[in-house]
This record gives structure tokens, sequence and C-alpha cells, in this order.
């Protein structure tokens, strides 16, 4: 009996009361902060180096170039070069864009090789078409930098 | 008389009133609410830990008006720099101000130059001492002839931004 007395005694000690309003508060603020500073629409950058004035021109004689020619929009020339000279040359096509850039993915990570041994791409030049839209562009750059070309530049007309 | 009879009265109404707050009581109990906060506080702090894992620290660019910018899976974090725009309704803005059609700009650059000479200068002010770094985020919507974009790219190199950052929306931010 005593000791169910004592249970119960102990028991009402332990239960605190906790305060929730400032803690409500706190988390509402919070909230109404990050709700308010959320970006929901990341804007990220891809850079581009610049055929004239910048370093992408330079590069050391013994490295290999690639050119990319737009044809339109469903068929791509890819030209591998070492100091200037035409080594190996890719067409690439297909009857949809989508179908293009898988294909493009797949020469650009296992095909170019020179003897048999993976080579790296020091630069890409990208040289662009009226009837090729800006967004296939951006495209085609994405299966470069995915394959660690980044140093690639655009070819400029004025 | 009238005290005794008050008195009397007095009771029946004190009993009535005692019997009614007894009533009013047991009404007052089964009415009473109880609020459980738990599941609130709960959805609360899941709302803060999304909030705050979404959270980003990279300066708010904004989006020029009709410009439908394309998705890029290997695309950096963007600058701050000055913003060229090629919008869909085929004009050139310049930080959110129109430069003018982007045919007439491309053939006849000068006003676009002139712009983006004053930035320069005034970003030369600001960093005495610094060369000048020639940063500039272009947006360009994804359906613009890439040529357009490439002649731009040409009239941007031309005016010493050489460092041209094209404006994509990022799936995963490196």
């Amino acid at each position: 009996m005593a000791d169910t007395i004592g249970l119960t005694r102990r028991k009402r000690d332990m239960n605190a009361e906790l305060n929730l309003t400032p803690f409500i508060d706190l988390l509402s603020t919070c909230v109404c902060f990050l709700l308010v500073t959320a970006i929901w629409i990341e804007v990220a950058s891809v850079e581009i180096k610049q055929h004239h004035g910048t370093e992408a021109a330079s590069s050391p004689k013994e490295s290999y170039e690639l050119d990319v020619v737009f044809k339109s929009p469903t068929d791509i020339s890819l030209n591998l070069k070492q100091n200037n000279r035409r080594r190996k040359h890719f067409d690439v096509k297909a009857s949809s864009f989508d179908e293009v850039i898988t294909k493009l993915n797949d020469v650009v990570a296992n095909q170019l090789m020179m003897k048999d041994k993976k080579i790296t791409i020091a630069q890409a030049m990208i040289t662009p078409r009226s009837t090729v839209d800006y967004g296939n562009m951006v495209a085609v750059l994405d299966v470069l930098r995915s394959h660690e070309i980044v140093n690639i530049g655009v070819i400029s007309t004025r | 008389m009238h005290l005794s009879q008050s008195l009397i009265s007095g009771n029946l109404f004190e009993k009535r009133l005692i019997s009614r707050k007894q009533k009013k009581d047991k009404f007052r109990k089964n009415v009473a609410i109880v609020l459980t906060l738990t599941s609130m506080v709960d959805v609360f702090s899941m709302l803060v830990v999304f909030l705050l894992q979404t959270f980003s620290s990279s300066p708010e660019i904004l989006i020029s008006k009709g410009v439908e910018l394309p998705a890029s899976h290997t695309a950096a974090l963007i600058r701050e720099a000055p913003v060229v725009a090629i919008s869909h309704d085929g004009n050139i803005y310049l930080d959110q101000k129109e430069v003018g059609e982007t045919g007439k700009v491309l053939r006849n650059p000068d006003v676009l130059l002139g712009k983006l000479n004053k930035i320069k200068l005034d970003w030369l002010k600001n960093h005495p001492g610094e060369d000048f770094t020639g940063d500039i985020n272009l947006q360009a919507d994804k359906a613009t002839p890439s040529t357009t974009v490439s002649r731009l790219m040409g009239i941007l190199t031309s005016g010493q931004f050489q460092s041209i950052k094209l404006a994509v929306i990022g799936s995963a931010v490196r």
C-alpha cells in the first residue's frame, strides 16, 4: 500500500508542464522567414570560354581539341584534332534530338580514343547553326561537360 | 418580516444557484476541448527542416520576362554579375532594361556596347586597383537560334565581358 502511494507520488513529481507557446512562436517565425526567403527555381550557370580573347584558344601543342559542328538539330559532326590537324571524324545522326544526345554521349564516352587509349580533350569548340535552338546547344554543352570537357567555346560570328 | 422572508427565499435561491452552478460545472467539463499541439509542432518542425535543407545561399538572379531557360545537370553556382537577356519576344535586355530589338542590336551593337562600357567603368570605380573580371550572365530563351546567342557572345567579348556564364535551370547545382 505504502509502495503504491510512494510510486504515485514519484510519478506526480515526474510530470513537468512544458510551455509550448514560445516554441510554437519560434517555429512559426522560422517557417515564415524560410518561406519568404526560399528560392524555388535554382538558376545556375554554365561557363563558356570564348574563342577570341580568352585562354580557351591557347592550349598545349600535344593536346587534343574537339570541334562540334551543328549541321542540323539531328545531325552533329565531331572532328578530333591534334595540333590543328584532323585525326578523327564522327557523324552523329538520328531521327530525333534526344537520340542524337544519346549517341553523342556514347561517342564522347567510348570512341574518342587514340591507339586504344583514352585521351583527354583540352578544349572543345562549338559551331552553332541558325536552325539549332539555344536549348539544344546547351544540351550538347551538358554532354561535353559531363565527360570532363570543361574548356568549351562557342564560335561567334559578327 | 421582510428579512426572514428574504432569508428563506435567499436560501432557496442559493440552493438553486448552487445546483445551477454544479450543472454548469458539469457542462463545462463536458465542453472542455483538449487541443493536442504535438501534431502541429511535428508538422512545423518538418517544415523547418525541409526549408532549411532547401535553403540556398546563392545570389538570387531574376529571370527576365519572356525567357524560358534551358535545363542543365552539370551547371555550377551562379555569380552576381550584370545580366544580358534575349527574350522570346525578340528583345535584348540589360539588367531588366530593354536595349532594343535583337536583330537591330546585333546589327548595330553600339548602344549595348555603350551601356556595357558604363557598367565596366562603374565596376572599376568601385573596385580600385583590381583587374576587370568581365563576368556577365547571359539569359536566353531556349527557343532562340543558337547563332543569335553566339553573335551576342561575340559582342560581349568585344566589350571586354569575356567570362560569359550561360544562365540555366540547374537540376543538380554543383
